[in-house]
């Protein structure tokens, strides 16, 4: 008999009918789904834990655990969508190899850099990891310390970990990994505008006439825009489709236009297009007369390596100098641009003119309504602000921004690279809402939110990324916890540079992961790490959505949150052990307390009861402090944004929303900044107004093409480009333990032209190996498949622990973002 | 008191990677995939790499394979080497489609693809869904590396049925 | 190529819709909705909107019945929300073992 199943699959589609139809749900299907002890069955929105795309999800727990997800339906950004990532949700927590105990180095009952991993308490972890960080800080200071943390955070762990690191520690030696993903995109905001993440929403998916993917394979690493695009340009026949990449991808597949580039030509293309429309007389002059200012940018600005490097010694303006500019008029930007002809740039580019002109039509012609997508093919990318900056010129040079449809719109990766990485201000050099360390101004707002002395928060930035792997090598960087994120597969040049600085016998390196990463291969000290609906949080996607979540099901048990690992262990320290006596003595009060006091609990912070966490909730880390800590940190943060058009709307409002959109002013969501009628902080009477710059104006740059940090030559006569995929999310740690997505998409496959192969005397499913000057990954040809790079490059995606691409990559930066471009090396090719 | 081992020296590793320690392989009893270390790279230190397994092949054999839970997308129990789905054609649709599944007799996309994003019921395939590849994944022939405790909602409760009963 | 599994019996469909009918023309919709067979009205809204399922033994048989409704002419939109097979010729071990409280439930509930 099996009327009994079938009763209860009945009973849940009833219950998502009912749901759409917004009626309750008839007894007979409730009471089977909520009531009997059997077939009990919980239904919850969570954000996906995926992509910067930010879709909502249903989640159905049972018997405390997670046993099926689907697209929510009421969600304005998938409509009951997902990707095949997000269907899989459900089994991302359930990897056999789940880390359940804190594993620590140890030779004979000892800490040993070169031991094996033992498992120890919470408590002895956290009593080495304390006694390593006193050490670092009373041998070298604050500056010995460092933390590695992600766009992946939620937004209270990210401001949690700047709090403890920037005011409690002193140091500003706290970065994301989001530095790898959105840097770039940050700097052109801040360049152009003066305040940053996008203008639009995604409801210019649905308005737009045209789509511009300036290398962003979108049909893969942000699916469900994808969908919608392509029901955009399905439904209506008009809607055209350009696609620009170095090598064809899936994105291809809906490309009107489809053209490939010869790698950092981009830049040229950009130019090529404000030329083209100066030139065919199509520049909206009322709109740059009144919205806009011309600069000229500083130029030879080198590519963010080591100072000894040749390429840094011959670069004239590498130094602080590399991001300043003067202002021009019209007329010179005009000249700048004019050499940047069809001809020229089809010749350097490899884009053949017609193309090109049908492009550069898409922004020149005012009829059409055009949408500019991009993400790490410009951010990724040795000018990548530069990259960001020539974007916005073409859409500021025509009036083409702010309204629906009319959109240049940076995607981000990561679910919350917006809401904790940028927002939140967990970079190097950023504080909240915006606000930099070495603004003295900035500093002393934050010091009154947090209610600390003048003087806590050092005015220097601190490493960044790339430059905490150096550090970290030079032995300058002796503690360090790298959370949520997996930079031993990530980073680039982990071969020269990353392991190398882990394994440092100087360095104390802790990693917390949910799973045995490649990273916590490298640590000395790993903490199983609890995960996505195993904790409350928040994350912001890509259109300045901010999203929440309840805590769902209990971490496995010994798994903690991340929130959790950083609050708990500021209780090892009191305030004498990290502040000197001149700053304490400012505020004699603190005198004897912990930071867990001072930073959290005796701070707003700590201002919201239990009382407040609803009772069927779960809320571990609430629970255990012994106040709301989530509703705390957030509402302690959104104080720096309300008022500053950064607004958020109170916590427990996201509890019942499918997010809403910043500034949220008068509990209304803002769809299109900058643009009178649609952003309430725009001055009446001023059609657009870009208040991010004190004069209300966005700037146009002019900026050159220039080559890139490394090119093939006759030895390393390939260019090689690293990406994702579909069906993994970054480095896999998650996805590569669900069986689907697993045997899906095993392993990480070189893709290669025909001709390249044959050149080589290779074929499909050859064994090969894949050459720098800096390091090499041995994996299998494919000349078949989505990917079909041009001669003369290849493509490797980064998802697979077993095979390593980032040992052979470059670790170049964009000087100004110090984002490492990914996307460009030369390599060969070898049969092993 | 268990072990795990992580030699940083390669010579090291070879010795210390004994199929004991390091058994990833669906092994319901076996606790020491339980906290051990670098589980996807088959315990190889970091700067040594494991020689890449030949490219599997994709699994042919056209059994449907059962869902965890409903409204996950059925995976594609074969082949799809040289099928075209782009804005020109769409090669799923010509077995799948509903004026297509009687002859082919390929089971029919579900009716909730005929929905667009705003709730309207169209009479062809919403073009939202245009592209089945974003949801429909083949299955390679490859042994996953790591075991899923994930339980499906059904064998709970077959699971609490049966313990009631004794 | 592809072997049919569709046409065989072993296979339960349930699918779950919101109809949105002309108001003047809701009891019409309703009765054209239970007249037909594996359908079954599961409440309706002060709106009109009606919540059913669908009930079949193949992809081709629920399609069949939703077309019946979707060209309805006092149907103003159809939403199809859900839609689950069963395979009972492999799923069949789900539980085998009915708890009778919950049938007595189920009945109980639905007089």
């Amino acid at each position: 008999m099996t009327i009994n199943r079938r009763e209860f699959i009945k009973a849940n589609a009833i219950a998502a009918a009912a749901a759409v139809a917004g009626v309750s749900v008839p007894a007979v299907a409730s009471n089977l789904i909520t009531s009997s002890d059997i077939t009990k069955l919980k239904w919850d929105k969570a954000p996906c834990r995926f992509c910067g795309t930010g879709c909502s999800v249903n989640v159905g727990v049972m018997d405390g655990k997670v046993v099926a997800t689907h697209g929510d339906i009421k969600s304005p950004v998938n409509k009951g969508l997902n990707c095949v990532k997000g269907y899989f949700l459900s089994k991302i927590m359930y990897g056999k190899d789940r880390l359940t105990t804190p594993l620590l180095r140890m030779t004979n009952g000892k800490y040993d850099k070169e031991g094996e991993f033992t498992p120890v308490s919470w408590d002895q972890a956290f009593n080495v990891m304390a006694e390593k960080a006193k050490d670092a800080l009373k041998k070298d200071g604050p500056e010995a310390l460092g933390m590695f943390g992600s766009g992946q955070w939620t937004v209270q762990e990210g401001y949690a970990a700047v709090k403890l690191m920037k005011a409690g520690f002193r140091t500003n030696n706290i970065d994301p990994n989001a530095r790898h993903c959105m840097a770039s995109a940050v700097g052109g905001f801040m360049r152009t505008f003066g305040i940053d993440e996008p203008m639009g929403c995604y409801d210019d998916l649905e308005a737009a006439d045209a789509f511009v993917l300036w290398g962003s394979n979108m049909a893969e690493m942000h699916p469900i825009l994808w969908t919608r695009l392509t029901d955009r340009r399905l439904s209506a026949p008009h809607v055209k489709v350009a696609v620009l990449s170095t090598f064809e991808h899936r994105s291809f597949d809906l490309a009107d236009n489809g053209m490939i580039f010869t790698p950092q030509t981009d830049l040229a293309i950009l130019n090529y297009i404000a030329n083209y429309i100066i030139q065919t007389g199509r520049v909206n002059k009322d709109f740059v007369s009144k919205h806009t200012n011309f600069r000229l940018g500083e130029t030879d600005i080198g590519y963010g390596l080591r100072p000894e490097h040749p390429l840094e010694q011959a670069a004239k303006n590498n130094g602080k100098t590399a991001g300043s500019s003067t202002p021009i008029d019209f007329d010179e930007y005009a000249k700048f641009v004019s050499t940047y002809t069809v001809e020229s740039v089809s010749k350097l580019s490899g884009v053949p003119e017609h193309k090109l002109e049908a492009l550069a039509e898409l922004y020149a012609d005012p009829k059409i309504k055009v949408t500019s997508f991009w993400t790490m093919g410009f951010n990724q990318h040795t000018r990548g602000v530069w990259a960001n900056n020539l974007v916005y010129n073409i859409h500021l040079l025509t009036g083409k921004i702010s309204t629906p449809g009319n959109s240049p719109f940076s995607l981000t990766g990561q679910p919350s690279a917006c809401g904790t990485a940028r927002e939140v201000g967990t970079f190097s050099h950023r504080l909240p809402a915006d606000m930099v360390v070495k603004n003295p101004k900035h500093r002393a707002i934050a010091e009154k939110i947090w209610d600390l002395p003048e003087g806590t928060i050092p005015p220097k930035p601190g490493y960044h990324a790339v430059l905490q792997n150096r550090m970290l090598k030079d032995g300058k960087l002796n503690f360090y916890w790298v959370q949520c994120n997996n930079n031993m597969q990530a980073a680039a040049n982990t071969n020269e540079e990353v392991y190398p600085g882990y394994r440092n016998p100087k360095n104390f390196i802790v990693v917390s992961d949910p799973y045995p990463t490649v990273t916590a291969q490298a640590a000395d000290l790993i903490l199983p790490t609890a995960m996505w609906v195993e904790k409350e949080g928040v994350y912001g996607n890509a259109e300045r959505r901010t999203q929440s979540w309840y805590q769902m099901v209990e971490a496995p048990e010994g798994a903690k949150s991340d929130l959790w690992q950083l609050v708990e262990f500021s209780k090892r320290f009191n305030v004498e052990d990290v502040w000197p006596e001149e700053l304490i003595a400012k505020k004699p009060e603190v005198r004897g307390k912990t930071l867990f006091d001072v930073l959290y609990k005796d701070s707003s912070v700590g201002k919201f009861s239990l009382d407040e966490v609803p009772e069927d909730r779960l809320n571990h880390d609430a629970r255990d402090f012994g106040f709301y800590i989530q509703k705390g940190l957030f509402e302690e943060y959104a104080t720096f944004g309300r008022g500053h058009a950064h607004d958020l709307a109170p916590y427990d409002r996201y509890h019942k929303e499918r997010g809403l959109r910043w500034p949220v002013v008068n509990g209304v969501e803002t769809k299109w900044r900058f643009k009178e009628g649609s952003d309430p902080y725009v001055k009446p009477g001023s059609g657009w107004d870009f208040y991010g710059k004190p004069d209300g104006r966005a700037i146009i740059f002019a900026l050159p093409y220039e080559p890139p940090a490394e090119s093939p030559d006759e030895e390393y006569d390939l260019w090689l480009s690293t990406g994702r995929v579909l069906e993994h999310w970054h480095s896999g740690s998650m996805t590569q333990r669900v069986p689907e997505l697993y045997k899906a998409m095993p392993d990480a496959l070189v893709y290669m032209h025909p001709d390249d192969a044959k050149k080589r005397n290779m074929r499909r499913g050859d064994l090969v190996k894949l050459i720098s000057r800096r390091g090499e990954v041995q994996t299998r040809v494919e000349t078949r498949g989505r990917n079909k790079p041009p001669i003369g490059l290849v493509y490797m995606p980064w998802f697979d622990a077993s095979r390593l691409v980032n040992k052979v990559t470059l670790d170049a930066t964009d000087p100004l973002s110090k984002q490492t471009d990914f996307k460009k090396c030369a390599i060969k090719i070898v049969k092993v | 008191m268990k072990k795990f081992n992580l030699a940083v020296i390669a010579s090291l590793l070879v010795l210390a990677v004994s199929p004991m320690m390091y058994s990833l392989n669906a092994n319901a009893t076996d606790k020491e995939t339980v906290n051990s270390v670098a589980t996807l790279r088959d315990a190889t230190p970091i700067d040594v790499q494991k020689e890449p397994n030949i490219i599997p092949k994709v699994i042919n054999k056209d059994i449907k394979q059962g869902r965890n839970y409903p409204m996950q997308p059925p995976v594609i129990p074969h082949t799809t080497r040289s099928y075209e789905v782009n804005k020109n054609n769409n090669k799923c649709m010509s077995c799948h489609s509903r004026h297509r599944t009687e002859k082919t007799q390929a089971p029919m996309i579900s009716v909730t693809h005929y929905m667009d994003r705003d709730g309207n019921f169209l009479a062809e395939m919403s073009p939202r869904r245009y592209f089945c590849n974003q949801c429909h994944v083949t299955q390679l022939d490859a042994e996953p590396l790591v075991e899923n405790t994930f339980t499906d909602m059904h064998s709970l409760m077959k699971a609490k049925t049966q313990s009631k009963e004794h | 190529m592809t072997q049919s599994k569709d046409s065989q019996p072993s296979e339960y469909h349930v699918a779950s819709f919101v109809a949105y009918p002309i108001l003047a023309q809701l009891d019409e919709v309703k009765q054209a909705i239970t007249d037909i067979e594996g359908a079954e009205i599961h409440v309706t809204s002060e709106e009109g909107k009606i919540v059913f399922t669908m009930e079949g033994s193949s992809y081709r048989d629920i399609g069949t019945k939703m077309d019946i409704i979707r060209v309805h002419k006092g149907i103003i939109n159809l939403s199809p929300v859900y839609h689950q097979i069963l395979d009972e010729s492999t799923d069949n071990d789900a539980i085998q073992q009915e708890p009778k409280n919950i049938l007595k439930e189920l009945e109980k509930n639905k007089t």
